[in-house]
């Protein structure tokens, strides 16, 4: 299982929630600024 | 499509016996468990577990509706019945089933030893009994459960008891279990293909399990903010929805329905690739337009983020905004087409045979074809207008969600249970369990399309006097198909997980993929080697 601990791995999951993490945040800030 | 091994490179099978005995036993295996194979199966037995407490509601509700007036039930508890049914259905049942297989079969078609992040898998596994028990736990707090309906609509969310923030809290839960299982999803499929697994050479499963994965990044957060801020109005003094305090309860619609959307295909893509992977099989031929299907897949999943408005047609608006979700919805309908068309010019001219799991798979066609017919009808914005919140659109939402996601569910477990269980199933009973199934079904949900169209109101625990044959009818046939399921159970899940025929390492003659070249059960580590693909 050597490819588990693929640094790329960590990059891609890294990258994918930063996506949702910008999703959840933009949603809210997106309604508390733009009234 | 088709994929073949180098078996001068691959070692699935001797692994397979150096390793076999290397796993925990009794309850630790499962607590701690980060094999991807035993993860599939937590995730398949807890959507199960939830499909029959799902069902038991939906038979409470078909109860009440047996005859007008109140049988059972007082109108409040009606609606918390509706509303549970269907939040355990979606985020209980039938997502959580697409992950075990997703968790079962991605690693053994893309020829990978595990899912990328195998401690995450777990904690996504186990985030989701907790968020049961809040959920079901709520029908016993003052007050009850949430009877919001499913999709938490304002002002109702900011009026209900406590019950409404157990149903926010397991929501967020589930979203963000969801959230880490699509991330290791795409991290495995994108990073741990075997040698030679070309993207254009994945199995059509694991193609429409990636996207779906990205669909579920993009719009589980929306619903975790949606639902957030309707926490903040209920218990922080904000005012997003709440129409007294300047809020606009439309806005948390088009919020929700940004999710709710893509959520729909999230639970139909993956139905999509369960069934392309079985009709080859029994056709013996390969998929029919491998490309097209691909593109097809994305189109939906683009598609399904401009669409959402046209679930509330009814609340007001523009006309070139009526006519631009109307027309987007309806360009749907190319993409599924040439999906429907593919499997069927799989079959054409193929040598087919009809074991069980081609049985679901061409009902799946056959029904779920039906329910997009009907999803078309409703894209219509005048007739919309008309049908819109009747039994009409419970018919159509039905046979997409049951006759398509669960029936591609149940033809995916009879084509690859040989492989999880080592055992054939009984083929005469998983038949049995396919024609009760597809006749209550329809006695069930058919007559819903004509209480739709004379008006008969979703979501009330009573109706008028001329409502009452197809009622009785559609009752009869949810107790039907609550009776096939307890058969598939007891007759089908159990017997060939205790023993039966034994089951070849590649049981369907027309079956091709990496999975059928590991033993029948698959062995506990799989691919340590990876092997290559040609």
């Amino acid at each position: 299982m050597s490819d588990q601990n693929k640094p790329g791995n960590l990059r891609t999951a890294l990258i994918l929630l930063s996506v949702a993490v910008a999703f959840f945040i933009g949603v809210i800030i997106k309604h508390t600024l733009l009234r | 499509m088709s994929t073949t091994l180098d078996h001068a490179h691959g070692h699935a099978d001797d692994h397979a016996h150096d390793h076999d005995d290397h796993h925990p036993h009794g309850w630790r295996r499962w607590l701690y468990a980060t094999n991807h194979k035993d993860i599939g199966t937590l995730y398949l037995w807890f959507s199960f577990v939830m499909l029959l407490t799902g069902g038991l509601l939906a038979l409470g509700i078909r109860a009440e509706l047996f005859k007008p007036g109140l049988q059972l039930f007082q109108p409040e508890f009606f609606n918390q019945l509706t509303t549970m049914h269907g939040l355990i259905m979606v985020f209980g049942a039938i997502m959580p089933a697409f992950v075990g297989f997703a968790n079962w079969m991605i690693p053994l078609q893309i020829g990978a030893a595990d899912m990328a992040f195998a401690r995450m898998n777990n904690f996504s596994f186990w985030l989701l009994p907790p968020a049961a028990i809040l959920l079901v736990g709520s029908f016993l707090v003052p007050g009850g459960a949430t009877a919001a309906g499913w999709t938490l609509y304002a002002p109702l969310t900011t009026q209900m008891g406590i019950g409404m923030d157990m149903g926010i809290f397991a929501m967020h839960i589930m979203g963000a279990s969801s959230i880490m299982g699509s991330i290791n999803i795409i991290t495995t499929i994108l990073n741990m293909r075997a040698p030679g697994m070309t993207l254009m050479k994945m199995p059509m499963f694991v193609w429409t399990w990636l996207i779906t994965a990205y669909l579920l990044i993009a719009v589980m957060p929306v619903l975790a903010g949606a639902i957030t801020m309707t926490l903040t109005d209920r218990h922080f003094g904000t005012s997003f929805f709440n129409a007294a305090g300047g809020g606009d309860p439309v806005m948390y619609q088009h919020i929700f329905w940004f999710f709710g959307h893509p959520e729909v295909y999230i639970m139909i893509l993956p139905a999509f690739g369960i069934v392309s992977q079985i009709i080859p099989a029994f056709s013996r031929k390969p998929l029919f337009g491998y490309t097209s299907m691909v593109y097809a897949t994305s189109s939906i999943a683009i598609l399904s983020f401009i669409v959402w408005a046209h679930h509330m047609f009814a609340t007001g608006m523009p006309v070139t905004s009526q006519l631009f979700f109307m027309y987007a919805t309806m360009l749907i309908a190319v993409p599924t087409g040439v999906k429907v068309f593919n499997w069927i010019a799989t079959m054409w001219k193929g040598s087919m045979t009809f074991e069980t799991p081609m049985l679901w798979a061409i009902g799946f066609i056959f029904v779920f074809t039906m329910g997009g017919f009907t999803g078309l009808i409703c894209a219509i914005t005048p007739v919309d207008i008309q049908l819109q919140d009747t039994y009409y659109v419970v018919a159509h939402f039905h046979y997409v969600l049951v006759a398509g996601s669960l029936f591609a569910l149940f033809a995916g477990f009879y084509y690859w249970a040989p492989k999880w269980t080592g055992f054939m199933y009984n083929e005469t009973r998983g038949q049995i369990h396919f024609w009760a199934s597809l006749i209550t079904f329809n006695v069930t949900f058919f007559p819903m399309h004509f209480l739709g169209l004379a008006g008969m109101p979703r979501r009330y625990a009573d109706y008028a006097a001329q409502f009452t044959d197809f009622n009785m009818i559609a009752s009869i046939g949810a107790f039907g198909f609550g009776l096939s399921q307890a058969y598939f159970l007891f007759f089908v899940v159990l017997p060939s997980i205790r023993g039966g025929e034994k089951a070849a390492a590649k049981p369907w003659d027309g079956a091709e993929g990496l999975e059928w070249t590991v033993p029948s059960p698959a062995p506990f580590h799989t691919f340590e080697t990876p092997p290559t693909v040609k």
